[in-house]
């Protein structure tokens, strides 16, 4: 069995068996999506308004020269907007080669889940669509809700982005 | 097995050497030139190299019919003539369909095998011979081409006799290609102690020619008994420079020399001593005193001028690179109004001290971005090139006579812009060609040259680049296109309608005057094409024309695409961009000149004219400060031919915006063609007015 304490074992062992997440927070519950999807963690800063978009596409910021577009997280999984404040941070992941930014409460860490220890959730009763959730990891005794980046836009909001 | 990338690499070559090949070959049948016949040459034999490098045997062996049959030419055994260019051409296409094209192997053999019939008849080539009779083509120059260095000092009084000695400087030089030339004016005297009717010049010319040396004695026939002319033949030493061609790369003491900076004699002088010193010529020729340091300078940038002439084209760099270098070049210069707005939390010293250093630093990122920018800029000659052969094709095909002339080919644009500015250019000249160019008899009824001509201009002016399609032909025909234009409802009958409105109709889908639509063109599709094609590439094409004195079709294009003059504008806590080219004006209306339409919406008059109006908060559904046109500003823009106003909080200014692409699309809105990153670092929306009042539309 694995436990957090395992924590000593070679580090090939590691990376197969399990994976490194940076989780977050909104609302209540703690998210995490895989490190390699994570580009940067940047702070809140000033989004511009696009018209005509989807209404949890918040707009486009400005990362270092590039326009990125930014999805509040709040909107997407149907949650109670929040003015944002100081703890508020802009996740920029890599969502099929485009960087997206997603706008969540709060980022709490980069933690280390056992592979095993991640288990289907084909019934889950959150205020969030089931189908961009990979799994829930258990971590120190709380539960991670393990995103799947590629699919919180869902298929065809990537292509409409891809498309312009 | 070949590198894919090996092949890649070829392809592109490839794609090059033919693109100057059609040129060339065209070129060579308006004139019979050995220098593009050598061109020519040169490049087939290129193409059978790198072919044969890269395996592909089959059009490494084709170009070697052609390049016999070049060589049996040039040599003098084979008469070049009309069949001779036809047969290049469509060897050249076969190169084009053998490489890029996907038709069949067996197709591609069966017109092999025709073309080298016709190679075989034409020439005297052969797949037998095979080897290298002619691969070291420039070294043959030396037996087709003499040096000869003429040096000649007239007598003062020369002039006395009626003899002009430009004319026979002259004479001489039209036997072949100067390529040195030098004004001896040592025994000039004094200004005061001149007398105008002596000639004081000595000549020395090198000269590159076919002709005899007695064709050179010849020129001087009338005047050899008193002058002294000196005819050297100087083959050998220049045919071992630079094995074949003599350096065109000019030395130093010659520019100064022939900027008159210093004297043969000097240089000559300076040249020794420097032999015996080993210092630069031009610090030596300053402590002689010969020259200034200033002079010296200004002959080092002209040599430095005739060095990159010669070594342009060499570093091939992808695009997307150079966007990431403008990306964080933005970066600095955002980086750099922030450290401004520090500068002013300072005290008044150090924020003077602080300021001063960013205001040099400012100066230097602002030219770096200048370079960065003409990285991207490549001339638009080649563009141009292309056209050789189109005009000939065309002119061929509707028995036309046609003369193409171009200028400004040096004119410089970004690369994404002369991509996308061949296919219009392509339309316009095929109008040109068609509508425009009368047949050659009905040219010598209106006292016209037989052949017609075609002129391509490119300019640069204020900031935009302008390419024109001018053509002598016979004009827009005003009076037919006013009956097609009340035909199609454009206009009411009794519509006075001006010139220039008619001509904006030749851009109109289906606006077609041509009585019957030919192979080449009905003009119905090609000049909305044309108009299309230029508005992609944010760019205003006009027409201009004069009964029977022809047609200039010019376009506007701006210097760069990555690059647009915009008007900030605010609406609320958002800024946006409007492009300078479509604003028409901008105005506070009066009360009384805003009307609400019965669900249309609001107009404004200006001057009589009505006006839709937008308010953009509404449009883009965010807040604006202002409730009230009669406080807010109107800026009014021109879009697909209609005026649109959109109301505003205030203007910003106008600034130069570098476009960015929105990754990411994040919106389905038509009236939003980018973004764009502001000094503070804020993200505006540039707003695309067409697509605006396409959504107004719908």
């Amino acid at each position: 069995m694995y436990e957090p304490s395992a924590k000593s074992t070679v580090l090939e062992n590691e990376t197969l068996e399990s994976a490194q997440y940076v989780t977050f927070v909104i609302g209540a519950e703690v998210y995490g999506v895989p490190v390699l999807k994570v580009q940067e963690i940047i702070g809140m800063t000033q989004i511009t308004h696009v018209p005509n978009s989807l209404p949890y596409m918040k707009g486009v910021i400005n990362l270092r020269g590039t326009v990125v577009p930014v999805v509040d997280m709040r909107i997407k999984f149907r949650m109670e907007e929040r003015a944002y404040e100081v703890n508020t941070v802009i996740l920029i992941v890599e969502v099929r080669g485009i960087n997206i930014g997603m706008i969540v409460d709060a980022v709490s860490d980069v933690v280390e889940i056992p592979i095993k220890g991640i288990q289907d959730t084909p019934h889950f009763s959150a205020k969030i669509e089931t189908d961009f959730i990979s799994g829930i990891g258990n971590r120190d005794d709380q539960l991670v809700i393990i995103l799947d980046v590629d699919r919180i836009l869902s298929q065809d909001e990537v292509e409409s982005i891809e498309r312009k | 097995m070949i590198d894919a990338t090996v092949r890649e690499v070829f392809i592109q070559e490839a794609q090059e050497i033919l693109k100057k090949l059609e040129s060339d070959v065209v070129r060579l049948e308006e004139r019979f030139d050995h220098d593009i016949l050598h061109d020519v040459f040169r490049s087939f034999h290129t193409l059978k190299g790198s072919s044969g490098i890269v395996g592909m045997t089959d059009l490494s062996e084709f170009t070697h019919h052609l390049e016999n049959m070049m060589a049996s030419v040039r040599d003098g055994k084979t008469d070049p003539g009309r069949g001779m260019i036809d047969i290049i051409l469509n060897s050249i296409d076969w190169i084009k369909l053998y490489l890029f094209g996907d038709s069949g192997a067996e197709a591609l053999s069966d017109i092999r095998g025709k073309l080298e019939r016709a190679i075989a008849e034409y020439g005297v080539a052969g797949p037998s011979e095979k080897g290298a009779p002619a691969a070291e083509a420039p070294a043959e120059d030396g037996v087709l081409y003499r040096y000869f260095k003429v040096a000649a000092r007239f007598p003062h009084n020369v002039f006395e006799k009626g003899i002009d000695p430009l004319m026979i400087i002259e004479d001489l030089c039209a036997l072949g290609t100067v390529v040195e030339r030098a004004v001896n004016r040592d025994a000039l005297p004094e200004f005061g102690a001149m007398d105008p009717e002596k000639c004081y010049l000595s000549w020395e010319v090198l000269l590159k020619t076919e002709k005899t040396r007695k064709d050179v004695d010849d020129v001087f026939l009338f005047v050899s008994e008193e002058s002294e002319i000196a005819v050297a033949d100087v083959t050998a030493e220049c045919i071992t420079l630079d094995g074949g061609a003599l350096s065109r790369e000019r030395r130093l003491g010659e520019i100064m020399v022939n900027k008159g900076i210093i004297t043969d004699g000097q240089l000559l002088d300076a040249v020794h001593e420097q032999e015996e010193r080993n210092v630069r010529l031009g610090d030596l020729v300053v402590q002689k005193g010969y020259a200034t340091p200033d002079d010296v300078r200004i002959a080092l940038t002209e040599q430095e001028k005739l060095k990159t002439r010669i070594e342009t084209d060499t570093v091939r760099v992808d695009t997307a690179k150079l966007d990431r270098v403008m990306n964080l070049l933005g970066e600095i210069v955002i980086g750099q109004a922030a450290i401004t707005r520090v500068a002013d939390l300072l005290s008044e010293q150090h924020s003077y001290q602080l300021k001063s250093a960013l205001y040099g630093l400012d100066r230097t990122t602002r030219e770096l971005q200048e370079q960065i920018m003409s990285i991207r800029m490549i001339p638009i000659g080649p563009t141009f090139d292309q056209f050789r052969r189109f005009v000939r094709d065309t002119a061929h095909a509707l028995g036309k006579e046609i003369v193409l002339e171009m200028s400004g080919e040096d004119t410089e644009l970004d690369k994404t812009v002369i991509e996308k500015i061949g296919d219009p250019l392509k339309h316009m000249i095929r109008n040109a060609i068609d509508h425009g160019i009368e047949p050659a008899a009905e040219r010598e009824l209106a006292g016209k040259p037989r052949a017609g001509r075609i002129r391509l201009r490119a300019y640069h002016q204020e900031g935009n680049v302008f390419i024109e399609v001018v053509d002598d032909g016979r004009g827009l025909d005003y009076p037919r296109m006013r009956e097609k234009a009340i035909m199609m409802g454009l206009v009411r009958a009794d519509e006075e309608v001006g010139e220039s409105r008619l001509a904006s109709f030749l851009f109109l889908p289906g606006f077609s005057t041509a009585k019957s639509v030919g192979d080449l063109s009905g003009r119905g599709v090609g000049m909305d094409v044309v108009k299309t094609n230029i508005d992609a590439l944010r760019g205003v094409v006009t027409v201009e024309s004069r009964k029977n004195a022809g047609c200039t079709v010019r376009v506007k294009l701006p210097l760069t695409l990555a690059i647009i003059e915009g008007m900030l504008v605010r609406v609320g806590a958002q800024v946006y961009i409007i492009p300078l080219l479509s604003i028409v004006e901008s105005l506070r209306p009066r009360v009384e000149d805003v009307k609400t339409v019965e669900g249309a919406g609001e107009v404004i008059s200006v001057r009589g004219e009505y006006i839709a109006m937008v308010r953009m908060d509404r449009f883009f559904g965010i807040e604006a400060d202002i409730a009230n046109p009669w406080e807010a500003l109107v800026v009014i823009v021109e879009a697909s031919g209609s005026k649109i106003g959109l109301m505003v909080d205030d203007l910003l200014g106008q600034h130069q915006v570098v476009i960015k692409s929105m990754d990411g699309g994040v919106t389905a809105s038509r009236a939003i063609s980018g973004a764009s990153i502001l000094g503070d670092g804020k993200v505006a929306l540039i707003i695309d007015t067409h697509g605006l009042a396409g959504e107004l539309a719908s």
